[in-house]
């Protein structure tokens, strides 16, 4: 089949470029997300590239390498720093190439000496300085936009899966299906969420840990319905279109009908919904992990690090990093959202007169 | 043009569509029910178009609707040949579909706008497999050409066209799985005055080119008697007046046809001076809860005691024609 954008799609997109605000932070945000994928090569304490008795090594990907490779006195992984230090002295044997922020974002960066918040400092390279662990700012910063992006696709998916396909068909099929999925939706969403899941998270936590997939259940587990309580209520209304009802005079089947009547001209709308579902799911996971509930140690999270910081603010960086980095994703964000509801909104596009 | 065809493709008989109104929210109970249709039979022959008009709220649309299964008959038979869509099921009801079609009121709401012409056009050829998606296009065209459309728009969207161009289209979806039977459920009411005429002209060419047979539904009566051999008239989910055009148009019998006619505006001056209006008094009355007898009773300047009793059957009066009213000997022209 022929990829071809249909004319009201592609109006909306021209839309959503005209607005600058929310353009911009799109571009934004995807440079960002688009970084966060190669976050190995920019923020790693594995080097980029070593040179060692005329050999190439490109230690970012892939196996560990032992330190014996490099002529030092031990079999674990290669600290390349200090390997960098070494072979500064020794320039003949070769060189390493460190990534721009030398860290790992759960590694410990002064093993053996006292734990204490160390401040930024470009000299160290800790451009946000290290946490009451001795662990790079920014690197956990990185690690764990990643991980909330992962966390926050995933729950996207999951949601609209479910909403999609479940909403769809009470919307469509109506009666029993109808009724009592109506009266499921409405007890479901008076559970209070974050009381369930901390109490999911304890006992999860006591039977052997946590982690993104159990917290995912969790949070997709009362997260689901809003997307389904939409999704009945357009695809009821969409059902009652005379161009519904002129292709089951055709003769075509429900799946015809919904698969290529109903969902695309109710789909679109989701769109609108989810740049604001990836700022909640952000914002739950954050909110978990600020509790404790949320990912276990030494994951790197940004609820961690707001916990981190929040007790040690004489060490202000740390809850400064956490925060301007929570803000500046949630702003963006929701910047994207109000352009995308904008460019979407069908007082704008008269789609059928 | 012939007033019933020799062999009938639609036979509608004692057709009743009834909608139970209910209350309460843990026990529901039955408090009501909207007679929409009750106790309709006609037939359509083979090319003949069948008029039927009627007020707002008459029961039409629900009709047009129940005889393409778009709402279920309550009781009653829809015999297309002589077979009962109504307890047939499955793939031969499917099969049997195909013969009625449909072309709705608005062309704004019955277009997808997210398929183009091409693609609405080849989806009834493609559900039925009467084509593969290779050749669904020269049918397209053929199609597209049949209804007055340049073949070369296949490619645009519904929004690209004006109304009656769009109507156009609906129609060419009908005519797709080359029905014998066409529903028309007021397919120029949505329109311009201006198009409305070549939308009509286009359905009485159709008609005749391919010996369609058509069930034309309007609430004006100037436009029904253009394309209609016969003419039903409804009145609160009944017939109560059927007959050639000529007779139903010229010579009215029963009461509520003639204050129909006699709302027809007429272009010439002289005569539109002189027009005899027949206003009705009083509004329709509510289908959950009809009158006594004639439901027409109480707007009924000749009705009598008896009309308050029994409901007046349909029946052949003299002149060939149905009239359900006891009164029509009574009634001085």
């Amino acid at each position: 089949m022929k990829f071809s954008l249909n004319p009201i799609t592609a109006k909306k997109l021209r839309r959503f470029r005209q607005i600058r605000r929310g353009f911009v932070s799109f571009t934004i945000l995807a440079v960002l997300i688009g970084l966060s994928l190669i976050a190995e090569v920019l923020v790693n304490s594995r080097a980029l590239i070593v040179r060692f008795e005329g050999k190439w090594y490109f230690p970012t990907y892939g196996a560990i390498i032992p330190g014996r490779t490099f002529g030092l006195d031990y079999d674990y992984a290669t600290n390349f720093r200090e390997l960098q230090a070494r072979l500064e002295k020794e320039p003949e044997r070769g060189w390493v190439l460190m990534p721009p922020v030398p860290y790992d974002p759960i590694e410990n960066c002064y093993p053996g000496e006292f734990f204490r918040p160390r401040a930024p400092s470009f000299a160290e390279r800790h451009f946000l300085g290290t946490d009451q662990l001795n662990r790079d700012v920014l690197a956990r910063v990185v690690y764990g936009f990643r991980n909330a992006l992962i966390f926050a696709g995933c729950y996207i998916v999951l949601t609209y899966l479910i909403g999609v396909s479940l909403g769809c068909s009470m919307g469509y099929f109506g009666g029993r299906l109808d009724l009592f999925g109506q009266r499921l939706i409405e007890i479901w969403s008076q559970v209070p969420f974050f009381f369930v899941v901390i109490i999911v998270a304890s006992i999860v936590s006591g039977l052997g840990g946590m982690n993104l997939g159990w917290l995912l259940g969790v949070v997709v587990l009362f997260s689901w319905t809003s997307i389904t309580w939409y999704m009945r209520s357009v695809t009821y209304k969409e059902k009652a279109r005379d161009y519904v009802h002129a292709a089951e005079v055709i003769g075509a089947g429900n799946t015809r009908i919904i698969f290529s009547h109903v969902l695309p001209n109710v789909i679109s709308t989701l769109v609108t919904f989810a740049p604001f579902s990836v700022a909640a799911a952000i914002s739950a996971l954050t909110a978990l992990d600020f509790l404790g509930y949320g990912l276990p140690p030494p994951t790197p999270s940004w609820g961690e690090l707001l916990r981190q910081g929040t007790s040690n603010l004489s060490a202000p960086w740390i809850v400064a990093s956490a925060f301007g980095a929570l803000m500046l994703v949630l702003v963006l964000v929701t910047f994207i959202g109000e352009a995308v509801r904008e460019a979407f909104d069908p007082k704008k596009f008269t789609i059928y007169r | 043009m012939n007033s019933v065809a020799s062999d009938t493709i639609l036979e509608i008989e004692n057709l009743r569509v009834h909608f139970p109104v209910r209350r309460g929210f843990f026990v529901q109970r039955a408090a009501g029910t909207v007679k929409a249709v009750d106790g309709v039979s006609f037939t359509v022959g083979r090319g003949e178009v069948l008029g039927l008009v009627g007020e707002s709220g008459c029961g039409k649309s629900t009709l047009a609707r129940t005889i393409v299964q778009l709402v279920p008959a309550t009781s009653g038979s829809i015999r297309i040949e002589g077979r009962d869509l109504t307890t047939l099921r499955g793939r031969e009801q499917r099969t049997l579909r195909t013969q009625v079609q449909m072309v709705f009121q608005d062309p704004y709401a019955s277009l997808n706008p997210r398929m183009t012409v091409a693609d609405t056009l080849a989806e009834p050829l493609l559900v039925h497999g009467r084509a593969s998606r290779a050749d669904a296009a020269a049918q397209v065209a053929e199609l597209m050409e049949r209804v007055g459309l340049a073949p070369r728009l296949a490619r645009k969207y519904p929004h690209e066209f004006s109304g009656g161009q769009r109507q156009r289209i609906a129609i060419a979806r009908a005519l797709a799985l080359r029905p014998r039977l066409v529903i028309a459920d007021e397919p120029v009411s949505a329109l311009d005055v201006s198009i409305q005429a070549q939308i009509l002209n286009l359905l009485a060419s159709l008609v005749r080119e391919m010996g369609l047979s058509m069930l034309f539904i309007a609430h004006d009566l100037s436009v029904v008697k253009h394309i209609s051999d016969r003419i039903a008239v409804m009145y609160l989910g009944k017939v109560v007046e059927l007959g050639t055009a000529a007779d139903v148009i010229e010579r009215p019998s029963h009461p509520y046809t003639r204050a129909l006619i006699s709302a027809i505006p007429s272009p010439d001056p002289a005569r539109e001076r002189s027009r005899q209006r027949m206003v009705l008094p009083g509004d329709p009355p509510s289908p959950i809860d009809p009158p006594p007898g004639c439901a027409f009773h109480p707007r009924c300047r000749w009705a009598v005691e008896t009309c308050r009793g029994q409901v007046p059957p349909l029946e052949k009066s003299s002149d060939g024609r149905h009239v359900a009213c006891i009164r029509t000997a009574d009634i001085e022209d």
